[in-house]
């Protein structure tokens, strides 16, 4: 394995919000929904970014502008060069997640790995049952890939959930949901993916329906640096789609400790 | 194979060896200075440390703590230019030190990792005299010797030369054969017999420890087996030429965990202590089948608040 990345010609900034773009580059690579890539502007740095799409020409990469690499992405235009490796980790669970009915819960840029997911639902959708999709954003101002949920307002159930009208935790609750045969995707602040498990364990849906996808600091992505260790599970390398019932031990433990200072 | 070597010719043995490889060997080059590894020539031969383990591991010459993996310039890459090397020999390995190059050969995947190590000769030297910490032997030192290509046991006057590969018999084939049976084992007066810690995660006893803790990393950057690191990249002040590196890093800094956004997983000393307790007792284990520890003792000798983690978890034990 190479930490060689290779450059690619910017095709498309679309800016969503203030700090939020999607940077799209012409790329024979084909991701499973869930990967994630590593971007980077040589001089600046490497970051993990996950893949938005499920398109055998594009990645799409929503970039957040929040640190060194990730503004300098930020400010990148149409035929700039942006170096990417991968795909690395494991997507999400095709193989189980096939003729169940969906549900997706996404906070804020944690809409970008459920994205791939949603879009190899759009394209094999014979394949699922129903599906729900919830996003939670601050406001209007902060939505994020409006034109692709309107695309699949017309496939599927799509709310949105701004924290005027409460937190998506929140609205779910209130909602009378069938899941007896259900799977759930979730990705957004972990605090967030937690009050949703809860809401969904009270529904009725156990921990093993229930799936992650994690953020930690992926520096390598092949599972040597150390930086996105749970406990004993490389976020890179094992994840960063974890089963819930599988993750929450770990979280916990992690949790407990970060208690005492 | 069996090979014997006279002790007072170990000096002209390193000499003929040198003629066409680089020879790296544990000095102390002046008091004071740290004992570690490093590139020898004929005139250091006399400042040999072979009495006792090293201060320092041998990690740095397969992950050195800076290593340039790419450099760029005007946005273009330039691949690194590795210039044709002569093989590196590494003599004067203890058990220990050969268990930690096991371990590493797991975790380390890169081409760069892969290139060096094929690039190296591993000689290993029987440890005669461990000290208080060390306690290898609770840490699956059995058939270690199998990764070196040659391993040298002391007897009386003589070095007793086990040959275990084909790069290692080239290097003796000059010296007379030898049978004898040495059987040798090592003793510790550390011992940690009960590994089980899995269940112990929210035991208080590793709180006396992490209250101690200075998060310092000194015990990860003096452990053989620590690897973690950043990759960074440098940009040159005239803003055109840069370099991607990788540098080494240690869990035991809050800063390790920290993303994008100022989220830290790992935030207090107590949950960053126990990961490298853990990770060398539990985690590894479970993945990989074998501990990440091996026994040296160079974090206990090296800690500024003597920290005994290894009887934090004998206590734990006993008192079960």
């Amino acid at each position: 394995m190479t930490y060689k990345p290779t450059p690619y010609k910017i095709e498309s900034m679309k800016q969503y919000t203030e700090d939020v773009k999607l940077l799209r580059v012409n790329a024979g690579i084909n991701p499973m929904p869930g990967q994630f890539f590593e971007a980077s502007i040589l001089g600046f740095g490497e970051c993990p970014l996950a893949s938005c799409s499920h398109d055998k020409k594009h990645i799409d990469m929503l970039v957040r502008n929040v640190g060194n690499v990730t503004g300098e992405l930020f400010n990148l235009k149409k035929g700039d060069s942006v170096f990417i490796r991968g795909p690395y980790g494991h997507g999400f669970p095709l193989q189980e997640l096939q003729g169940k009915d969906l549900l997706f819960v996404a906070g804020g840029t944690g809409i970008a790995p459920v994205t791939s997911m949603i879009e190899y639902v759009s394209q094999n959708r014979k394949d699922f049952g129903k599906v729900e999709i919830y996003f939670g954003f601050r406001n209007e101002k902060y939505i994020l890939l409006m034109d692709r949920i309107s695309k699949w307002k017309k496939m599927f159930n799509v709310s949105i959930c701004l924290d005027k009208h409460g937190y998506v935790h929140e609205v779910l609750g209130k909602k009378d949901l069938d899941l007896s045969n259900s799977m759930a995707i979730l990705c957004g602040p972990e605090i967030m993916m937690k009050s949703v498990t809860e809401v969904l364990n009270k529904k009725g849906l156990n921990n093993d329906k229930i799936f992650w996808s994690m953020e930690r600091r992926m520096e390598c992505a092949m599972g040597s640096c150390g930086r996105c260790l749970i406990q004993d599970v490389y976020t890179c390398k094992d994840g960063p789609v974890f089963r819930y019932d599988f993750i929450k031990p770990r979280l916990e433990n992690e949790e407990a400790s970060n208690r005492v200072k | 194979m069996q090979k014997i070597l006279s002790k007072n010719k170990l000096t002209s043995f390193l000499e003929s060896l040198m003629k066409n490889n680089q020879v790296i060997a544990p000095v102390r080059e002046a008091d004071g200075k740290a004992s570690c590894f490093n590139i020898i020539a004929k005139q250091d031969i006399k400042n040999l440390y072979l009495d006792k383990l090293t201060e320092v591991p041998f990690k740095q010459f397969l992950i050195p703590e800076n290593e340039i993996l790419l450099k760029s310039t005007k946005g273009k890459l330039i691949e690194r230019s590795d210039s044709k090397n002569k093989k590196n020999i590494v003599f004067g390995l203890r058990k220990c030190d050969l268990n930690a190059i096991k371990i590493l050969d797991k975790i380390m995947h890169d081409s760069y990792y892969i290139k060096k190590r094929k690039n190296t000769i591993l000689l290993g030297l029987y440890c005669t005299n461990p000290d208080d910490s060390c306690f290898c032997n609770s840490m699956e030192l059995e058939g270690v010797e199998n990764c070196c290509d040659l391993f040298f046991y002391e007897s009386n006057n003589n070095y007793y030369i086990s040959v275990f590969t084909k790069a290692g018999e080239n290097l003796v084939k000059n010296l007379p054969e030898a049978k004898r049976e040495v059987l040798l084992n090592i003793k510790n007066k550390k011992q940690l017999p009960n590994k089980e810690i899995e269940n112990e995660y929210q035991n208080n006893a590793w709180e006396k420890d992490s209250n101690k803790c200075l998060s310092c990393a000194a015990c990860t950057s003096y452990c053989p087996t620590c690897n973690c690191f950043d990759l960074k990249d440098n940009l040159d002040i005239n803003l055109k030429d840069g370099e991607r590196i990788r540098k080494q890093s240690s869990c035991q800094l809050k800063s390790f965990s920290r993303v994008a956004g100022g989220k830290v997983f790992r935030d207090s000393r107590l949950s960053r202590f126990k990961h490298f307790v853990y990770h060398k007792i539990s985690y590894f284990k479970k993945s990989t089948g074998r501990y990440m520890c091996v026994g040296c003792g160079r974090c206990l000798r090296v800690c500024p608040t003597k920290i005994d983690w290894v009887e934090t978890i004998n206590s734990i034990k006993r008192g079960k």
